[in-house]
């Protein structure tokens, strides 16, 4: 259900962190329904075909051709291989995972015009980095690189690579593949300047010591430094110079990588389909045995939510996502699942929360005066929207940095419904009930318009509208085209906005709440919140490299955005919903803590495949036998 | 006023086709009513009684609940109000609509979500949609609005439309061709892109909607008007009047459009036909009115995205259909009634 998931590669973090940097916020907001599904699509083109016409492809390796430097004295290496794994050892090998996408992408480039859409992630997927998160532990876990260690300045880190690491075309991965990356990501031929920018203002370089020895330097020392510069690398065998003709290229060249699956074909427009490599280098280490388990996943274009559910009720697809209360209260009354053949499964996540609520503009006279920004939040009815128009599906959120672990300040509560309150800040403001009942001063009536643009959120926003009218403020709803909303709420010019936000491993307080970024536009301060002592917490938070201080830091961040009271947090669900086929199996914890998803087939791939259920069940459809119906609440990483 | 022999004779003639007439005063009937709908469907009151004083408060300012003894200063809740004075019993009363609900209030539960089905005991008389509201308020207020919106569409669009095909058949010339291909150009302007693009980017109220419907829409009933024009203005009558000395505008607007009335009538119905649907589309696309205005359209969206509440799609699609054939109705008989053959001779 979230949009954008916590992603644990090095590109993801860099995009969302960089991009507040960029103040492009556009990408970072989304919509709390869209996430959960990849979207994409293809022309019939085997890749092998497809590949041959890129002349440097399966080259000889080059050597790396700088200059090898001495590795320091007193490197202290770790590894991990103490957590718990996650995956399953009854797990069976096989099968095909049939997936849907609702357009299909543009590019197979992951740089460069048109590349960032959702299928992006499945590409990347299938890219380690030099060391990854635990997901449910959140340590450093080997991926590329066996060890690492820390360097004393706190801005370099020290990789040694696993000497078993191939590229698909069984290329081994030296150091010189991620001094290309550096290249690679630096060029302007690969047109992506926001790519350009941060591998220029992030990292500073990538030292060699050997093939399989190197050190990546971030530009200034910062905490948690595995999560900035833990990158992935770029085969340089088959890339080579680049130039001019990159864009046109490289679109849909199938670019070596090294993780479990690469696509064996694909028809523009209609489907993609990766293959599990069958002797895949990382298939037997501690983190990555058992997974990766179906050996095709097949991506069909059907642009139709309709016609996706059609798809599914006739296993043409394998699961579909049923976060939806009217999927999974309404919808998933059907044959299928009464007969027991699908199974519905509601698992709770603990994974950071997106911000999402309703954000007040202190530009705004109105929202000047600090009690009618108390009296607004009071007037918020998200209980009774909660209880009965979401079928209690949803929890309140209370604070807008939910979720990230000891940096959430969970002391803080937000502000209930209460007419009451809201009638003492209101007299305490000046105001009195007008002849409609709404709140007025000098003549100015307490009505504000409020910026949405999701059609699906217009049931609760009347129901809001109507319990703020009973309390005496008047919201004027204006639903807005998504570009129209983005761009009327970034350029400052609205009243309220209710928007949720993307998130990120650590919580992003400069961005949204520092007077730098207050009173201009395209930036994410969309509150326009200007508080000197906030200013000095969070500049005191970026400078910190201490992870206590810096936690307490945050809880006192968050506690001053909380009596500054600019933003209204509605709701959240920490959980996400599927209804599949019966005869895919799960461990007997069946996804992780930050798992977005039962089936991601690249980045947990957990799941398998149980060919004697499929058949089973096929069986007991034709015959019209049937099953009890199952669902399953998976409460595990229920906080 | 007096009418001329030959509009009684066409009026006797409307009235003659019985399915015409019939329509035409249900729908009468039905605008009328929807005019008066606060005291028909609405939470408020239509009369309480209250420690001796009458409240009327249908029309009214917002009456707070602390004016019935009630702990709240927002507005009453009428039902609640005649609950309680119904078991305390103490000569306090109130009389409520026959539907006392409004079109915007959620009507929520908290043992079930809604929407709810229709209920008798509730008086949810169509049921409730997925905010809670009452369908059945939703169907009058969103008739009224787009009974409204059609016809202050339609005079908008007459008044241009008239007034520019007029002017092309009585002056014609270089000042007709260039306002055909004015109009032809004009004509190519998809115009429910167009409404689509604005209201993505600002948030249309109902004149922001009339104005841009005029704008596109106005060149349909040139092209009649400047036919009729060219015959009319060959007529004796035009020659007699320009004669004696009458100006152009003098001519155009007393001597030619009266005599294109019965023209013009016979497209009205029609065109307040596709005001409606014009409308309701647009809500239906989300790109009509803003929410939470009550809208057929928005109905419709409602209905196709829960097929299993069968009663929004059941309501709204009766009721559409219901105004849409007694408008074509009317518009069938004006037709007929107006019919020149039946009326003129040719020498």
């Amino acid at each position: 259900m979230k949009v954008c998931p916590p992603s644990f590669t090095v590109k993801a973090i860099a995009r969302k962190s960089g991009m507040c940097k960029l103040r492009v916020a556009v990408l970072m907001l989304y919509i709390l329904f869209y996430g959960m599904i990849f979207s994409a699509c293809t022309t019939e083109e085997k890749s092998s075909g497809q590949t041959t016409s890129y002349p440097k492809n399966i080259a000889q390796k080059a050597k790396y051709a700088g200059p090898l430097e001495k590795l320091p004295d007193g490197i202290n290496w770790l590894t991990n291989d103490t957590d718990p794994v996650f995956a399953s050892d009854q797990a069976k090998k096989g099968g095909t995972l049939h997936e849907f996408l609702a357009s299909f992408p543009l590019t197979f480039r992951v740089v460069g015009p048109d590349s960032n859409t959702s299928f992006r992630s499945a590409i990347l997927g299938n890219q380690l980095n030099l060391t990854g998160l635990h997901p449910n532990t959140l340590n450093i876990i080997p991926g590329l690189a066996s060890h690492w260690a820390f360097g004393k300045d706190k801005r370099t880190m020290y990789f040694r690579l696993n000497p078993k690491a191939r590229w698909s075309d069984g290329v081994t991965v030296t150091a010189d593949d991620f001094v290309f990356t550096l290249e690679f990501m630096r060029s302007k031929h690969i047109v992506a300047p926001w790519y350009n920018d941060y591998y220029t203002q992030e990292v500073e370089r990538v030292i060699v010591f050997d093939d399989y020895t190197l050190a990546v330097v971030s530009t200034k020392a910062q905490p948690d430094l595995h999560l900035k510069i833990s990158l992935g690398p770029m085969p340089r065998h088959f890339f080579g110079q680049l130039d001019e003709d990159f864009i046109r290229k490289y679109n849909w060249a199938i670019v070596p990588n090294t993780g479990p699956y690469q696509i064996d074909t694909f028809k523009k427009g209609r489907y993609v389909r990766f293959e599990r490599k069958q002797d895949w280098w990382a298939n037997d280490l501690h983190y990555f045995k058992h997974r990766f388990n179906v050996d095709k996943v097949l991506y069909k274009v059907i642009r139709d939510t309709n016609l996706q559910w059609e798809y599914f009720k006739k296993a043409k697809l394998d699961y579909f996502p049923a976060t939806l209360s009217q999927y999974w209260h309404i919808k998933s009354k059907t044959a299928v699942v009464e007969k027991g053949y699908v199974h519905k499964m509601q698992f709770f996540n603990d994974t950071q929360r997106s911000a999402r609520g309703l954000w007040l503009n202190l530009n705004r006279k109105i929202f000047k005066d600090i009690n009618v920004r108390y009296a607004f939040a009071h007037a918020i009815n998200v209980e009774r929207v909660i209880k009965q128009v979401l079928f209690n599906d949803y929890y309140r959120l209370e604070n807008a940095y939910v979720g990230y672990g000891p940096y959430s300040n969970d002391t803080i509560k937000a502000r209930r419904y209460d007419i009451r309150k809201v009638s003492d800040y209101m007299h305490g403001a000046g105001y009195k009930r007008g002849p409609d009942g709404i709140w007025v001063k000098n003549g100015r009536r307490f009505s504000v318009q409020v910026v949405y643009h999701v059609e699906e959120f217009t049931p609760r926003m009347v129901v809001y509208k109507e319990e703020a009218r009973k309390a005496g403020i008047e919201l004027r709803l204006a639903k807005l085209d998504p570009a129209a909303s983005f761009k009327k709420v970034l350029e400052k010019r609205h009243d309220v906005a209710l928007v949720g936000w993307g998130t990120s491993i650590r919580p992003h307080f400069w961005e949204f709440w520092h007077s730098v970024n207050a009173r201009k536009g395209q930036t994410n301060n969309i509150t326009n919140t200007a508080d000197a002592q906030l200013d000095r917490l969070i500049d005191a938070y970026r400078d910190s490299l201490d992870e206590q201080e810096r936690i307490r830091l945050a809880h006192q961040i968050q506690l001053k955005v909380y009596e500054i009271g600019a933003f209204v947090p509605t709701m959240m669900a920490p959980y996400f919903r599927q209804v599949y086929w019966r005869w895919w199996k799960f461990p007997d914890t069946a996804a992780t803590k930050t798992s977005e998803s039962l089936f991601d087939p690249f980045s947990r791939g957990l799941f398998w495949f149980d060919q004697e259920q499929n058949e089973q069940t096929k069986k007991a459809m034709r015959k019209g036998q049937t099953y009890s119906p199952v669902t399953l609440i998976d409460e595990t990483y229920k906080p | 006023m007096k009418l001329n022999t030959l509009t009684i004779k066409k009026l006797r003639r409307f009235y003659s086709i019985k399915r015409g007439y019939y329509a035409f005063i249900f729908l009468g009937l039905l605008i009328l009513l929807s005019f008066a709908a606060e005291l028909v469907v609405n939470s408020r009151a239509l009369i309480v009684k209250y420690q001796g004083k009458y409240y009327f408060p249908t029309y009214t300012d917002m009456i707070a609940g602390e004016t019935f003894g009630l702990d709240y200063a927002y507005e009453t809740n009428y039902r609640e109000l005649k609950a309680n004075f119904e078991r305390k019993n103490d000569g306090n009363w109130v009389l409520m609509p026959p539907a006392p609900y409004n079109a915007f209030e959620n009507d929520l539960r908290s043992d079930s979500a809604p929407a709810l089905p229709p209920s008798w005991s509730q008086r949810h008389f169509l049921g409730t949609d997925t905010s809670g509201r009452d369908v059945l308020a939703r169907l009058v207020y969103g008739f009224r609005i787009a009974i409204f919106f059609s016809f202050t569409l339609i005079v908008s669009t007459y008044v241009v439309g008239i007034g520019i095909g007029c002017a092309m058949g009585y002056f014609g010339g270089g000042f007709d061709i260039l306002f055909q291909r004015l109009i032809e150009i004009w004509s190519n302007v998809p115009i429910i892109y167009v409404v689509i693009i604005i209201s993505s980017i600002v948030v249309p109220n109902f004149w922001w909607l009339i104005i841009i419907m005029v704008c596109f829409g106005w060149m349909g009933i040139t092209w009649v008007m400047r036919t009729i024009t060219y015959k009319e203005k060959a007529r004796d009558y035009v020659l007699a009047a320009r004669a004696l000395g009458a100006s152009n505008v003098r001519i155009i607007f007393l001597h030619i459009i009266p005599n294109t009335i019965s023209v013009i009538v016979t497209y009205v119905p029609f065109s307040f036909s596709s005001g409606i649907v014009a409308l309701t589309a647009l809500d239906y696309l989300g790109f009509g009115l803003p929410p939470p205005t009550p809208s057929w359209g928005e109905l419709i969206q409602q209905a196709w995205t829960n097929f299993s509440a069968w009663w929004l799609g059941a309501s709204v699609i009766t009721a559409m259909v219901l105004t849409l054939v007694a408008v074509t109705f009317i518009g069938e008989a004006v037709r007929e009634a107006f019919d020149p053959k039946l009326h003129t001779v040719y020498e």
